[in-house]
């Protein structure tokens, strides 16, 4: 059977359980910069909302294969459905988990990715035909990754890591423009997401790192959901 | 240097200072609460009665004839303002 995480066996489920949390607050903040895009009509807020779409679009496909993959009756019923594309011996079957994972590997680096480039203050002198070529060459990278993440995962946590490193310094400079507790919250949440995936680069070493890396990816999720409470309810 | 006002920021900055005189203003003290010019704010005056989140009105005042024009803030203009602080929250928060 093709498995991608080197998992605990006593964990399947409960990560599911966090990744559908995650995928919630996501959407919530997809929907409320939505909104603030209608509003102010800047394509910053679009892309924020494109961003944390990806974000829930990446757990969605996670929590479907992961879904797939740990549970026999729902594994039969794709097998059933599956069948007459993948053929009768499910031969190609890897293609879908691998289909899978690639789709969820490369919104969510294209999520971090868009985040970064948000966050980065220096936008405003990006002339349209450099901010194009930079976003294809990004969009490249983010493929070109997600298709090698798929055979060595290490390579997704990493890249992931990275991208979440980059967010987290300009969330600090924000933190230290504005001085605001939400922007503190918002930087301690992407630290968390952060810690998360640095523990998920070495589940090869200790399986239940995975755990461990979801539940800092949980604790981060939580925190952008109170820090939205928070400013929604003022 | 200071970076220019967004429309949205400007029509925040109107309410806001009529909000701060306690729901009605002189448009003469409006213009300079709001640091806009005669014209401009005239424009933007228009644009907020039309959308009704300012209403426009006489109060007679005593020992003159002719009535004093005051601007008020509408509750859907109270309600814009609150709305417009919860997203300067939301972008401060996320670096927007």
């Amino acid at each position: 059977m093709f498995r991608l995480f080197f998992t605990p066996g006593w964990f399947n489920g409960y990560d599911l359980l966090f990744d559908s949390i995650g995928l919630v607050v996501a959407l919530l903040i997809a929907a409320y910069s939505w909104r603030v895009y209608q509003l102010h009509q800047e394509n910053r807020f679009k892309y924020f909302s494109l961003a944390f779409l990806l974000v829930s679009i990446s757990f969605g496909f996670k929590i479907f294969t992961s879904g797939v993959l740990y549970y026999f009756p729902v594994r039969e019923t794709v097998a059933q459905v599956l069948r007459p594309a993948a053929g009768a011996g499910l031969k190609y079957s890897a293609l879908f988990y691998r289909a899978g994972f690639f789709l969820q590997m490369a919104s969510m680096l294209g999520a971090w990715l868009l985040i970064f480039l948000i966050s980065q203050k220096s936008r405003a002198r990006l002339t349209k035909f450099y901010e194009v070529s930079q976003i294809g060459l990004f969009v490249y990278l983010v493929l070109l990754i997600s298709v090698v993440s798929n055979f060595e995962y290490v390579v997704f946590y990493l890249t992931s890591s990275v991208l979440l490193a980059l967010i987290v310094l300009n969330y600090y400079k924000n933190y230290l423009t504005t001085g605001k507790v939400n922007a503190l919250m918002v930087l301690t949440a992407f630290l968390f997401i952060l810690a998360g995936n640095l523990f998920l680069v070495f589940v090869f070493m200790e399986s239940s790192f995975y755990a461990v890396g979801e539940l800092f990816m949980l604790v981060g999720f939580l925190l952008l959901l109170y820090t939205y409470r928070k400013v929604i309810r003022r | 240097m200071a970076t220019r006002r967004s429309r949205l920021e400007l029509v925040f900055d109107i309410l806001l200072a009529i909000q701060n005189k306690g729901g009605k203003i002189k448009p003469t003290h409006l213009m300079y609460k709001s640091n806009l010019s005669h014209k401009l704010l005239n424009g933007y005056l228009e644009e907020l009665l039309q959308k009704e989140l300012i209403l426009l009105e006489e109060e007679a005042v005593k020992k003159k004839k002719r009535p004093m024009k005051v601007v008020r803030i509408t509750d859907k203009g109270l309600s814009f303002l609150a709305e417009f602080r919860r997203m300067r929250e939301f972008t401060d928060a996320f670096g927007l």
